[in-house]
């Protein structure tokens, strides 16, 4: 007995290295798988309060440039809507709103990052807000990620420059379907995997989200084909995708909810359940 | 040695400032992302207490791991560089380091540049592992620390210089 306190008292600087070692490698395991039981993250109150604040100030430099971004996606939304007018004419704004499958909610990037393998972005919006793990995040020029958690005032997003995450997309104006995937590398390019051979492939072909993806409203354009290469012997092809989004540099993103998605879900498990 | 300690937790303060609101956005060539407050671990005191530099040092990396999103890999690799910075001392200001009552900060430019280069290398290298978590990206993540590693040095030492106590005591 008397030895084994020696040995503890000896030996109790190396004992609490190893203990805290054990404890600070388990976190940075779990940091990469994809799951949101993570101890160690961005958006509680006192990272996210310290990471807005800083982006507050931040923001002043570049207000005009938002502004312009802003005042664009105003005139093609108006384009749109002019397009439209015949049908919503006789509706009501609000009776719009109401029927759409999904419910869109602005909000403000505090914290981004590019450079690792697998990226996260702080946004300052939570519960309170309506935000729940799970909803996708787009800009007007495409997708950005799906909220992995949130807390009341803030959330964090999982990037889809992320080695875990793969985005049902199509390829627009055909039903070919294919998983979205990052290898790690350039963060202005994304790969679509999983093509078919006999898929009409062709260099310029934009890329936009799947009918089949639950967190993503279907058409919303990604980017734009720059290489294919048939893989596996030839039995499928890897894509090259150039993103239409700058995802190194971001200001305002929407968070999507999908109304539908309870429903959704309960008919999948009844499909499993047979 | 209120004093001190002040000037110490202002330093101290100063640094992650530095490390969290600014660098942590600098971009420099598109992925060099300097790496600063490395040198508060290097900086601080020869220790008395080896146990309480320890958790010192895994609350900083984990501090700086809640700004980050990198899980705990900011806190594995600090907690190895303070592990290994009495041996990195033994090195660098010989055998009997402990007896002189050896103050870092006032040191010889050439022995502090060493430890540096040491410490950032130990902590880079480990830390951009983790990152990767894969071992064939090793050659990556070497890139990584001596590309990484030779700008956290340059701002690391303009730094020291900018927080030096002029007074030499």
């Amino acid at each position: 007995m008397q030895q084994i306190i020696n040995f503890l008292i000896k030996y109790r600087n190396l004992l609490l290295f190893l203990f805290l070692l054990v404890i600070s490698i388990s976190l940075t395991v779990q940091s990469h798988d994809y799951t949101r039981y993570q101890f160690i993250h961005s958006s509680g109150n006192f990272t996210g309060g310290a990471l807005s604040s800083k982006q507050s100030v931040a923001d002043y430099f570049n207000l005009k440039q938002v502004n312009q971004e802003l005042a664009n996606e105003n005139a093609k939304l108006r384009m749109l809507l002019d397009g439209l007018k015949a049908d919503t004419l006789r509706i009501d704004t609000t009776t719009v709103i109401a029927q759409s499958t999904y419910k869109v909610i602005p909000a403000k990037v505090i914290k981004n990052s590019f450079l690792k393998k697998d990226n996260y972005l702080t946004l300052d919006i939570g519960e309170k807000n309506g935000i729940e793990p799970d909803m996708g995040v787009i800009t007007d020029k495409g997708i950005i990620g799906i909220i992995d958690r949130s807390n009341s005032n803030y959330s964090r997003v999982i990037s889809v420059l992320s080695s875990d995450l793969s985005i049902n997309a199509q390829i627009k104006g055909s039903n070919v379907i294919g998983s979205l995937k990052w290898d790690g590398q350039d963060p202005y390019y994304l790969s679509l995997e999983d093509v078919p051979r006999l898929a009409q492939v062709k260099k310029g072909d934009t890329i936009i989200t799947g009918k089949q993806s639950t967190l993503f409203p279907p058409n919303i354009e990604i980017g734009t084909i720059t290489k294919a290469e048939l893989i596996d012997n030839g039995a499928k092809y890897k894509i090259d995708v150039q993103l239409f989004n700058d995802l190194t540099d971001l200001g305002y993103v929407y968070v999507v909810k999908n109304k539908i998605l309870p429903q959704l879900k309960e008919i999948d498990t009844l499909g499993l359940n047979d | 040695m209120t004093k001190k300690s002040i000037y110490t937790a202002f330093s101290i303060l100063l640094i992650l400032f530095l490390q969290v609101f600014v660098l942590d956005h600098v971009y420099f060539l598109g992925f060099i992302n300097p790496i600063i407050y490395v040198i508060i671990l290097l900086l601080y005191p020869v220790e008395h207490n080896r146990a309480l530099y320890l958790i010192a040092a895994f609350l900083l990396g984990l501090l700086i791991d809640t700004f980050q999103d990198t899980g705990g890999a900011h806190a594995t690799s600090c907690l190895v560089l303070a592990f290994s910075r009495p041996f990195l001392l033994r090195i660098i200001y010989g055998e009997s380091y402990k007896m002189k009552n050896l103050k870092i900060i006032q040191s010889n430019f050439d022995r502090l540049l060493l430890l540096l280069i040491l410490g950032i290398l130990i902590h880079h290298f480990i830390f951009f592992n983790l990152i990767y978590f894969n071992m064939s990206h090793i050659l990556m993540a070497v890139k990584d620390t001596f590309a990484i590693g030779g700008l956290s040095l340059l701002i690391s030492l303009l730094v020291i210089y900018l927080v030096k106590p002029k007074v030499v005591r």
